[in-house]
C-alpha cells in the first residue's frame, strides 16, 4: 500500500507542511528579540517597571521559541538532505553550502549571547550592557534568517557555477563559492522577507496583548499591555510600511529576473504592454473570468518600479514549466491582506496621531485580535506563493523537483511521525508561550530579585 | 551523562546537573546543527549516500531532537499542574537524549566498521547491525564510559567510588568492540584514548587533583584530545577500512571558501565563549560575595 503513494508527492508535501509550522516560531522568535531589546531599552531610558517586566516575560518566551525553533529547524536541514538529495548534492557541490556554515555561525552568536543574556543578567554592572547583549542576541537571530533568506534567493535566481555546462553535461565547474551570497534577487528578497517576518510577529503578539488587555480588570496589568500594545502597534505600523515598498521592489525584481512567475502572479496570458491588474478570477480556454481587470495598472506600477514597458506573457513559455495558475489567487489574497492590514494600521496611526489612544478603544483591540491572526495567513500565503510560483522547479531553470526528490519509500513512516508530532507540537508550543508569559505573578516581575534568571528549580 | 544520572539519581544530582545543562543545552543543540552542517561541507559527494544509507535514522534522530529541546524548555519553566512537573519533562529530556546518543553512536560505529552498511545498494540493515558482533559491546561500551566520567564531570563526589571501575570496564569493553569487529582496527594509537579516558577519574579520585580534572575546560581538552586521537579508526579509510576519506573530502575553491568561514566563525566563536566565561566567572564570584 505505501509503494502506492507518488513519493515526489510524498517530498513536497512533508516539507511544505514542516517549514510551513517551522515559519511560525521563526516569525515569533525574530519578533520576540525585537520587542525584548526594545522594551528593554525603553524600559532602562524612561526608569518604567513595566516595559522591564515586559522585556523579562517575553525573554522567557524566547527561549521557548528558540528551544522549539532550534530543533525544528535542525528537521528542516536534514529533511532537505532526505527529501531532496538532488538538490542538496547541487548545495553542497556550490558555494550555496557555504550559506547554511555561515548561518551555523550565526546561530553560535544567537545562542552563546542568549545564554548570557537570559542565565548571566547580573554578570555586568552598566545598565546598558545586559541590553546590549540583547543586540548581539538579535544580531545572531536576524543574521540566521538571513543567510536562509539568501539559500532561497539563490534557488529564485541561482549563479556561482557554469549552469550552462551543468544543464548540458550534469557537472558542476567555474565554481564561484562567494557568488551565492548575492545574486539578483537577494536583497530585495531580503528585504522583504525581515519586514514582513516583523511585521506578522508584532500584529501576532499584538493581538494577544489586545485580548489579554481586554480581559483583565487588574490595573498594573492594564498599564502592562497598554505599554505592549503601544510597542506593538508603533512596530506593526512602521513594518506595515517597510513590507509594502519592499514587496513592490521585489515585484519589480521578480520581472526581471523570473518573468514566467511574474505572468503566472498576475495571469498574463500574452506579452505585451498596457496591462490591466487582474484581482482574483481564473483562466477558461487563456481567456480571464471570475475577476475584476482594473485598465493600465499593472503596466503602470512595472514601468513606475523597472522602468519595463512590455510585460512578459505565459504564452512565450512551454506550458510544461508553467507554476500552478492558483498561486494568483493566493498572491492576490496575499496583496489584499496586506493593503486590508494597512488601512487598519493607518487607522490606528492618525487615532494615535490625533491622541484618541487606539490602544485602549475596544473596536481597535478586538480588530487588532482578528487581524493579528489573519496576519499569519497573509504571511503564510505569501511564502506559498513564493514557493509554488517557482514550480515546477526547486532551483529555477536549472533544477526541477522530480529531479532533486527522493524516492525511498522507508521516509513515509518517519514523514508521518513528523506531521503528527508538529500537529502536537505548535498548539503546545502556543499554550506554553502563554504560560511561561503569565507563569508568575506581574508584581513578581515588576520587581524581580537578584538572581532572576527564571530557571525553575 | 547527565541523562543517566537524572533518570537514576533525580533527587541528589538534579541540581549539580541541571545547574550544568540548562544554561547550555541550546548551545549543545546548535553544535548538533554544527555537526550536519560541517559534514555536508566537508564531504559533499558522500552526502547523498549517506542521506540514503541512515535516512531512517536520521528521521528519528529529528523526532527525539524537538522532543529532547520541547521537554528541557518547557521543564525548565513548567509551574507544576496536575500530573505534569519539571521531574517528568526533566525525565523526558533524559530519555530522548540517551535515545539520540544510542542512535548517533549507531551511525558512529558503522562509519568505523562498516557493519550492517551496503554502500554500493545505499542499505543500512539495522539487523546485520545488530548481529555484527562487535555493535551491542560498541554501545555498550560508549554507555559504561558516559555513566563513568559523568561523576567527575558533574563534580558529584558521593558517585567517586563508581567511577573508576565504570571507566576501566567500559574501556575494555570498547577495545573489545573494535576487536569484535575487526582486529586491523586495533593498533597502538588506541593506548593514547584508552589511558586518557581512565586517567580521567583516577585524578579525580585525588584531593589535590580533582578540582583540576573536574574543570569544565580541562575536561572539555581531555575529552578533545580522546576524541581526535580516536581518528586512525576512521583515517586514512572508513566503513571498515573500504572507502577511502581523502577521495570524498572537498577541494579547490570551495575548500578555500570552507577553510575562511570557518575562521572567521572560529574567531567569532572563540569571542563568544570568552564573554560567556566572563560572565560565568563574574556571576560565580557575586555570588561567593553574596554569601
Amino acid at each position: 500500500m505505501l509503494a502506492m503513494i507518488p513519493m515526489e508527492l510524498f517530498d513536497r508535501f512533508l516539507f511544505a507542511f514542516t517549514i510551513g509550522s517551522h515559519i511560525i516560531l521563526v516569525t515569533m522568535s525574530i519578533t520576540l528579540i525585537v520587542l525584548i531589546s526594545a522594551a528593554e531599552f525603553i524600559g532602562i531610558r524612561k526608569a518604567n517597571d513595566y516595559y522591564l517586566a515586559l522585556s523579562r516575560r517575553l525573554t522567557r518566551v524566547f527561549v521557548v521559541s528558540f528551544g522549539v525553533g532550534t530543533a525544528s529547524g535542525i528537521v528542516m536541514a536534514v529533511e532537505l538532505v532526505n527529501l531532496f538529495p538532488g538538490f542538496m548534492t547541487l548545495v553542497s557541490e556550490t558555494g550555496v553550502i557555504s550559506l547554511f556554515y555561515a548561518e551555523v555561525f550565526a546561530f553560535f552568536l544567537e545562542t552563546i549571547a542568549l545564554v548570557i543574556y537570559v542565565y548571566y543578567r547580573d554578570a555586568f554592572r552598566g545598565k546598558y550592557t545586559h541590553w546590549v547583549i540583547s543586540a548581539f542576541v538579535a544580531a545572531g537571530t536576524i543574521s540566521s534568517a538571513v543567510f536562509i533568506t539568501m539559500v532561497n534567493s539563490w534557488m529564485n535566481s541561482p549563479n556561482g557555477f557554469n549552469i550552462a555546462e551543468y544543464l548540458s553535461t550534469g557537472t558542476v565547474a567555474s565554481i564561484r563559492p562567494w557568488a551565492p551570497f548575492l545574486t539578483p534577487t537577494t536583497l530585495a528578497q531580503i528585504a522583504h522577507v525581515i519586514t514582513t517576518t516583523i511585521f506578522t510577529g508584532g500584529m501576532l503578539i499584538g493581538a494577544y496583548f489586545a485580548l489579554r488587555y481586554l480581559r483583565t480588570s487588574d490595573p498594573d496589568e492594564k498599564i502592562f499591555f497598554r505599554n505592549g500594545l503601544k510597542l506593538t502597534g508603533a512596530i506593526s505600523i512602521v513594518f506595515i510600511v517597510l513590507s509594502g515598498l519592499t514587496g513592490s521592489h521585489e515585484m519589480g525584481t521578480l520581472l526581471v529576473n523570473q518573468p514566467l512567475k511574474y505572468a503566472a502572479l498576475d495571469l498574463n496570458v500574452l506579452p505585451g504592454s498596457g496591462m490591466p491588474e487582474r484581482l482574483f478570477g481564473y483562466l477558461v480556454n487563456g481567456q480571464f473570468t471570475g475577476g475584476i481587470e482594473v485598465p493600465n495598472i499593472q503596466s503602470l506600477l512595472a514601468q513606475f518600479e523597472t522602468g519595463i514597458t512590455t510585460l512578459p506573457g505565459l504564452s512565450q513559455f512551454p506550458q510544461s514549466d508553467w507554476p500552478p495558475l492558483w498561486t494568483h489567487i493566493t498572491f492576490d489574497i496575499m496583496v489584499t491582506g496586506g493593503l486590508l492590514l494597512g488601512l487598519f494600521l493607518f487607522i490606528y496611526f492618525v487615532l494615535w496621531a490625533a491622541k484618541k489612544k487606539p490602544y485602549q478603544l475596544k473596536l481597535i483591540l478586538y480588530g487588532q485580535g482578528i487581524l493579528g491572526a489573519a496576519s499569519l495567513v497573509v504571511y503564510e500565503l505569501g511564502w506559498i506563493t513564493d514557493e509554488v510560483g517557482r514550480q515546477p522547479w526547486i532551483v529555477y531553470n536549472v533544477m526541477r523537483v522530480s529531479t532533486a526528490a527522493n524516492y525511498t519509500t522507508s521516509l513515509l513512516i518517519p514523514g508521518f511521525f513528523i506531521v503528527v508530532f508538529y500537529i502536537f507540537l505548535i498548539p503546545v508550543t502556543f499554550y506554553f508561550f502563554s504560560r511561561v508569559f503569565n507563569g508568575r505573578p506581574l508584581k513578581a516581575d515588576l520587581k524581580p530579585g537578584p538572581d532572576d534568571g527564571g530557571v525553575n528549580y | 551523562m547527565g541523562s543517566v544520572l537524572l533518570l537514576l539519581f533525580w533527587k541528589s544530582a538534579k541540581s549539580r546537573v541541571l545547574e550544568y545543562i540548562i544554561p547550555i543545552w541550546e548551545v549543545t543543540g546548535t553544535f548538533g546543527a554544527f555537526w550536519v552542517v560541517i559534514t555536508d561541507f566537508a564531504f559533499p559527494s558522500i552526502l547523498i549516500p549517506a542521506a540514503k544509507l541512515y535516512a531512517v535514522g536520521l528521521m528519528l534522530f529529528l523526532i527525539l531532537f524537538v522532543a529532547r529541546n520541547s521537554s528541557i524548555v518547557f521543564g525548565e519553566y513548567i509551574i507544576k499542574r496536575k500530573w505534569l512537573d519539571d521531574k517528568k519533562l526533566y525525565q523526558l529530556y533524559s530519555v530522548s537524549t540517551i535515545a539520540l546518543g544510542l542512535i548517533a553512536l549507531t551511525i558512529f560505529s558503522s562509519i568505523i566498521s562498516g557493519a550492517g552498511v551496503s554502500i554500493g545498494s545505499g542499505y543500512f540493515s539495522i539487523s546485520h547491525w545488530i548481529l555484527s558482533p562487535g555493535s551491542i559491546p560498541f554501545l555498550l561500551g560508549a554507555l559504561v564510559i558516559g555513566v563513568g566520567l559523568s561523576p567527575v564531570f558533574y563534580d558529584l563526589k558521593p558517585f567517586m567510588r563508581i567511577s573508576i571501575p565504570l571507566t576501566v570496564t567500559g574501556v575494555l569493553i570498547s577495545v573489545l568492540s573494535f576487536y569484535l569487529y575487526s582486529p586491523q582496527l586495533i593498533t597502538l594509537w588506541l593506548a593514547i584514548p584508552a589511558i586518557l579516558t581512565i586517567l580521567v577519574p583516577v585524578l579525580y579520585s585525588y584531593e589535590k587533583t580533582a578540582g583540576i580534572v573536574a574543570n569544565k575546560f580541562v575536561f572539555s581538552i581531555v575529552a578533545s584530545v580522546i576524541l581526535f586521537s580516536l581518528h586512525p579508526l576512521v583515517y586514512p579509510s572508513a566503513f571498515g577500512k573500504t572507502l577511502p576519506v581523502d577521495s570524498i573530502t572537498t577541494g579547490g575553491a570551495m575548500g578555500q571558501a570552507f577553510l575562511v568561514i570557518t575562521l572567521v566563525g572560529s574567531i567569532l566563536l572563540a569571542v563568544m565563549i570568552f564573554i560567556y566565561m566572563v560572565a560565568v566567572r563574574r556571576t560565580a564570584l557575586g555570588k561567593k560575595q553574596a554569601a
